[in-house]
Protein backbone atom coordinates (compact mmCIF):
# COMPACT_ATOMS: atom_id res chain seq x y z
CA UNK A 1 0.00 0.00 0.00
CA UNK A 2 1.15 3.35 -0.98
CA UNK A 3 1.93 5.71 1.41
CA UNK A 4 0.32 9.37 1.69
CA UNK A 5 2.64 11.49 2.83
CA UNK A 6 1.99 14.57 4.79
CA UNK A 7 2.92 17.22 3.24
CA UNK A 8 4.77 19.54 5.93
CA UNK A 9 3.51 22.94 6.19
CA UNK A 10 5.08 25.61 7.65
CA UNK A 11 2.63 26.93 10.56
CA UNK A 12 2.25 30.81 10.84
CA UNK A 13 2.36 32.42 13.95
CA UNK A 14 3.04 35.68 15.50
CA UNK A 15 5.37 36.34 18.15
CA UNK A 16 3.23 37.21 21.16
CA UNK A 17 6.35 37.17 23.59
CA UNK A 18 7.04 40.85 23.07
CA UNK A 19 3.50 42.03 22.90
CA UNK A 20 3.71 42.99 26.39
CA UNK A 21 6.88 45.24 26.21
CA UNK A 22 5.18 47.00 23.19
CA UNK A 23 2.09 47.72 25.36
CA UNK A 24 4.01 48.54 28.77
CA UNK A 25 6.53 51.06 26.55
CA UNK A 26 3.24 52.54 25.16
CA UNK A 27 1.62 52.80 28.42
CA UNK A 28 4.84 54.40 29.71
CA UNK A 29 4.68 56.91 27.21
CA UNK A 30 1.38 57.95 28.08
CA UNK A 31 2.05 58.01 32.20
CA UNK A 32 4.90 60.36 30.93
CA UNK A 33 3.14 62.82 28.61
CA UNK A 34 -0.07 62.83 30.02
CA UNK A 35 0.36 66.66 32.01
CA UNK A 36 -2.51 66.79 34.63
CA UNK A 37 -3.96 70.55 34.97
CA UNK A 38 -2.81 72.09 38.08
CA UNK A 39 -4.64 75.03 38.04
CA UNK A 40 -8.38 75.48 39.79
CA UNK A 41 -9.64 77.80 38.82
CA UNK A 42 -13.60 78.57 39.20
CA UNK A 43 -16.51 76.54 37.40
CA UNK A 44 -17.24 77.57 33.86
CA UNK A 45 -19.56 76.94 30.67
CA UNK A 46 -18.16 78.28 28.20
CA UNK A 47 -19.46 80.14 24.63
CA UNK A 48 -18.90 77.84 21.87
CA UNK A 49 -17.57 78.93 18.50
CA UNK A 50 -16.87 77.88 15.07
CA UNK A 51 -13.98 80.04 14.03
CA UNK A 52 -11.71 78.66 16.78
CA UNK A 53 -7.74 78.82 17.11
CA UNK A 54 -5.33 76.45 19.19
CA UNK A 55 -3.95 78.91 21.74
CA UNK A 56 -0.09 77.73 22.68
CA UNK A 57 0.17 76.54 25.99
CA UNK A 58 3.41 78.41 26.72
CA UNK A 59 3.03 82.03 27.74
CA UNK A 60 -0.61 82.22 28.32
CA UNK A 61 -2.16 83.40 31.22
CA UNK A 62 -6.04 82.05 32.19
CA UNK A 63 -8.26 84.37 33.69
CA UNK A 64 -11.56 82.86 35.13
CA UNK A 65 -14.77 85.20 35.16
CA UNK A 66 -17.97 83.15 36.72
CA UNK A 67 -21.27 83.92 36.15
CA UNK A 68 -21.68 86.14 39.27
CA UNK A 69 -18.27 88.42 38.05
CA UNK A 70 -16.15 86.74 40.52
CA UNK A 71 -12.16 87.30 38.71
CA UNK A 72 -9.80 84.51 39.47
CA UNK A 73 -6.10 84.70 38.22
CA UNK A 74 -3.59 81.89 38.74
CA UNK A 75 -6.73 80.62 41.87
CA UNK A 76 -6.50 84.32 43.65
CA UNK A 77 -9.94 85.85 43.47
CA UNK A 78 -9.20 89.30 42.13
CA UNK A 79 -11.02 92.58 42.47
CA UNK A 80 -11.41 94.24 38.89
CA UNK A 81 -9.46 97.29 39.63
CA UNK A 82 -6.49 94.56 40.63
CA UNK A 83 -6.36 92.87 37.06
CA UNK A 84 -4.54 95.67 36.05
CA UNK A 85 -1.07 95.21 38.87
CA UNK A 86 -1.64 91.79 38.18
CA UNK A 87 -1.30 91.74 34.44
CA UNK A 88 1.85 94.07 34.84
CA UNK A 89 3.83 92.02 37.12
CA UNK A 90 2.97 89.02 34.68
CA UNK A 91 4.00 90.71 32.09
CA UNK A 92 7.01 91.81 32.92
CA UNK A 93 7.79 88.07 33.60
CA UNK A 94 6.85 86.92 30.50
CA UNK A 95 7.12 89.19 27.24
CA UNK A 96 5.06 87.36 25.27
CA UNK A 97 1.74 87.11 27.34
CA UNK A 98 -1.28 86.02 26.46
CA UNK A 99 -4.60 86.64 28.31
CA UNK A 100 -6.87 83.79 28.16
CA UNK A 101 -10.18 84.34 29.27
CA UNK A 102 -12.72 81.51 30.54
CA UNK A 103 -15.43 83.43 30.75
CA UNK A 104 -18.69 82.20 31.70
CA UNK A 105 -21.29 82.73 28.73
CA UNK A 106 -24.04 84.30 31.13
CA UNK A 107 -21.49 86.78 32.52
CA UNK A 108 -22.44 90.32 32.08
CA UNK A 109 -20.61 92.39 29.57
CA UNK A 110 -19.85 95.11 31.30
CA UNK A 111 -17.39 93.03 34.16
CA UNK A 112 -15.59 92.22 30.27
CA UNK A 113 -15.99 95.30 29.17
CA UNK A 114 -13.80 96.31 32.66
CA UNK A 115 -11.53 93.48 32.76
CA UNK A 116 -10.49 94.44 28.80
CA UNK A 117 -9.57 98.03 29.84
CA UNK A 118 -7.76 97.08 32.44
CA UNK A 119 -5.77 94.72 30.37
CA UNK A 120 -5.41 97.63 28.09
CA UNK A 121 -4.09 99.82 31.06
CA UNK A 122 -1.44 96.96 32.01
CA UNK A 123 -0.46 96.66 28.13
CA UNK A 124 -1.57 92.61 27.88
CA UNK A 125 -2.66 93.71 24.48
CA UNK A 126 -2.82 90.01 23.33
CA UNK A 127 -6.31 88.44 24.32
CA UNK A 128 -7.98 85.24 23.86
CA UNK A 129 -11.46 84.20 24.47
CA UNK A 130 -11.96 81.04 25.27
CA UNK A 131 -14.65 78.72 23.53
CA UNK A 132 -16.12 75.20 22.63
CA UNK A 133 -15.79 73.99 19.51
CA UNK A 134 -19.68 74.56 17.95
CA UNK A 135 -20.74 71.49 16.65
CA UNK B 1 19.97 4.46 45.91
CA UNK B 2 19.33 7.96 46.48
CA UNK B 3 15.77 8.85 44.94
CA UNK B 4 16.04 13.25 44.29
CA UNK B 5 13.36 15.17 45.29
CA UNK B 6 11.56 16.78 42.80
CA UNK B 7 11.47 20.60 43.38
CA UNK B 8 8.46 22.62 42.51
CA UNK B 9 9.94 25.26 40.01
CA UNK B 10 8.32 29.18 41.17
CA UNK B 11 7.61 31.01 38.63
CA UNK B 12 5.42 33.97 37.58
CA UNK B 13 2.65 33.27 34.70
CA UNK B 14 4.03 35.57 32.10
CA UNK B 15 0.91 34.99 29.86
CA UNK B 16 -1.61 36.90 31.06
CA UNK B 17 0.75 40.09 31.14
CA UNK B 18 0.14 41.68 28.15
CA UNK B 19 -3.59 41.27 29.13
CA UNK B 20 -3.12 43.41 32.32
CA UNK B 21 -0.53 46.09 29.95
CA UNK B 22 -2.98 46.53 27.44
CA UNK B 23 -6.24 47.00 30.13
CA UNK B 24 -3.70 49.54 32.06
CA UNK B 25 -2.72 51.17 28.87
CA UNK B 26 -6.98 51.42 27.27
CA UNK B 27 -7.14 53.08 30.85
CA UNK B 28 -5.06 55.94 30.11
CA UNK B 29 -5.56 55.98 26.91
CA UNK B 30 -9.22 56.67 27.22
CA UNK B 31 -8.92 58.50 30.56
CA UNK B 32 -6.47 60.95 29.65
CA UNK B 33 -7.84 64.27 28.29
CA UNK B 34 -5.09 66.65 27.21
CA UNK B 35 -6.04 70.55 27.96
CA UNK B 36 -5.95 71.98 24.58
CA UNK B 37 -7.01 75.67 24.91
CA UNK B 38 -9.09 77.10 22.06
CA UNK B 39 -10.85 79.99 21.24
CA UNK B 40 -11.06 83.44 19.02
CA UNK B 41 -8.16 85.72 19.09
CA UNK B 42 -8.09 89.62 19.33
CA UNK B 43 -5.60 92.50 20.04
CA UNK B 44 -6.51 95.31 21.91
CA UNK B 45 -5.51 98.58 21.43
CA UNK B 46 -3.37 100.24 23.48
CA UNK B 47 -4.19 102.97 25.40
CA UNK B 48 -4.41 106.36 24.14
CA UNK B 49 -1.20 108.19 25.16
CA UNK B 50 -0.68 112.33 24.77
CA UNK B 51 1.89 112.15 22.10
CA UNK B 52 -0.44 109.77 20.12
CA UNK B 53 -2.14 111.46 16.90
CA UNK B 54 -5.78 109.99 17.05
CA UNK B 55 -6.43 108.78 13.26
CA UNK B 56 -10.26 109.53 12.24
CA UNK B 57 -11.61 106.99 10.03
CA UNK B 58 -13.09 107.41 7.30
CA UNK B 59 -17.30 106.52 7.81
CA UNK B 60 -17.40 104.52 4.59
CA UNK B 61 -14.20 102.64 6.08
CA UNK B 62 -16.22 102.05 9.22
CA UNK B 63 -18.92 99.27 10.27
CA UNK B 64 -20.29 99.25 13.87
CA UNK B 65 -21.91 96.30 15.33
CA UNK B 66 -23.79 97.11 18.07
CA UNK B 67 -25.24 94.21 20.63
CA UNK B 68 -27.89 95.09 22.95
CA UNK B 69 -28.95 93.91 26.18
CA UNK B 70 -31.19 91.11 24.84
CA UNK B 71 -28.53 89.86 21.79
CA UNK B 72 -30.16 91.88 19.13
CA UNK B 73 -27.46 92.81 16.25
CA UNK B 74 -27.39 96.25 14.69
CA UNK B 75 -25.13 96.52 12.00
CA UNK B 76 -24.50 100.54 11.63
CA UNK B 77 -22.56 100.91 7.66
CA UNK B 78 -22.62 104.30 5.97
CA UNK B 79 -25.14 105.88 7.98
CA UNK B 80 -27.58 103.17 7.58
CA UNK B 81 -28.98 101.27 10.90
CA UNK B 82 -29.83 97.78 10.10
CA UNK B 83 -31.48 95.17 12.65
CA UNK B 84 -30.24 91.59 11.62
CA UNK B 85 -30.40 88.38 13.38
CA UNK B 86 -27.43 86.93 14.72
CA UNK B 87 -27.27 84.18 12.04
CA UNK B 88 -26.92 86.43 8.82
CA UNK B 89 -24.65 88.59 10.83
CA UNK B 90 -21.76 86.71 8.92
CA UNK B 91 -23.03 87.13 5.34
CA UNK B 92 -23.51 90.68 6.05
CA UNK B 93 -20.03 91.31 7.01
CA UNK B 94 -18.73 89.35 4.79
CA UNK B 95 -20.61 91.32 1.77
CA UNK B 96 -19.02 94.39 3.11
CA UNK B 97 -15.42 93.26 3.33
CA UNK B 98 -15.48 91.98 -0.13
CA UNK B 99 -17.08 95.29 -1.23
CA UNK B 100 -14.05 97.23 0.60
CA UNK B 101 -11.16 95.35 2.46
CA UNK B 102 -10.08 98.54 4.27
CA UNK B 103 -13.89 98.29 6.43
CA UNK B 104 -12.87 98.06 10.15
CA UNK B 105 -15.53 96.67 11.71
CA UNK B 106 -16.31 98.05 15.31
CA UNK B 107 -18.33 95.43 17.65
CA UNK B 108 -19.79 97.21 20.59
CA UNK B 109 -21.97 95.52 23.32
CA UNK B 110 -23.75 96.67 25.92
CA UNK B 111 -23.06 96.33 29.43
CA UNK B 112 -26.14 94.03 30.52
CA UNK B 113 -25.72 92.01 27.40
CA UNK B 114 -24.39 88.85 27.89
CA UNK B 115 -20.70 87.51 27.06
CA UNK B 116 -22.19 85.33 25.27
CA UNK B 117 -23.77 87.49 22.60
CA UNK B 118 -20.31 89.07 22.18
CA UNK B 119 -18.82 85.50 21.42
CA UNK B 120 -20.78 84.51 18.81
CA UNK B 121 -20.93 87.96 16.58
CA UNK B 122 -16.76 87.94 17.30
CA UNK B 123 -17.00 84.30 15.41
CA UNK B 124 -19.31 85.30 13.17
CA UNK B 125 -17.28 88.35 12.09
CA UNK B 126 -13.96 86.61 12.22
CA UNK B 127 -15.18 83.30 10.12
CA UNK B 128 -16.25 86.39 8.13
CA UNK B 129 -12.48 87.18 7.37
CA UNK B 130 -12.81 90.71 8.19
CA UNK B 131 -8.90 91.72 9.63
CA UNK B 132 -9.90 94.71 11.18
CA UNK B 133 -11.51 94.35 14.00
CA UNK B 134 -11.62 96.31 16.80
CA UNK B 135 -13.52 96.09 20.36
CA UNK B 136 -14.94 98.94 21.63
CA UNK B 137 -15.59 99.23 25.59
CA UNK B 138 -18.11 101.58 27.42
Amino acid sequence: MAKIKKTNKPETMIPTASMSDIAFLLLLFFMVSTVFVREKGLPVRMPRAASIEKIPRTHSSTIYVNRNGIISIDDFVVSIPDVRWVMQKKLSEDFNLLACFRTDKETNYGIMSDILNQLREANALRVYFEAKLKR
Amino acid sequence: MFRRKRKDMGGIPTASMSDVAFLLLVFFLSTTKFDIKKGLGIVLPAVAQADMKKVKLKDENLTKVWIDKEGQVTVISGGVDEQIPMNQLEAKIKRLVTQNPDMVISLKTDRKSKYQFMVMALDKIQAAGAEKISLSTN
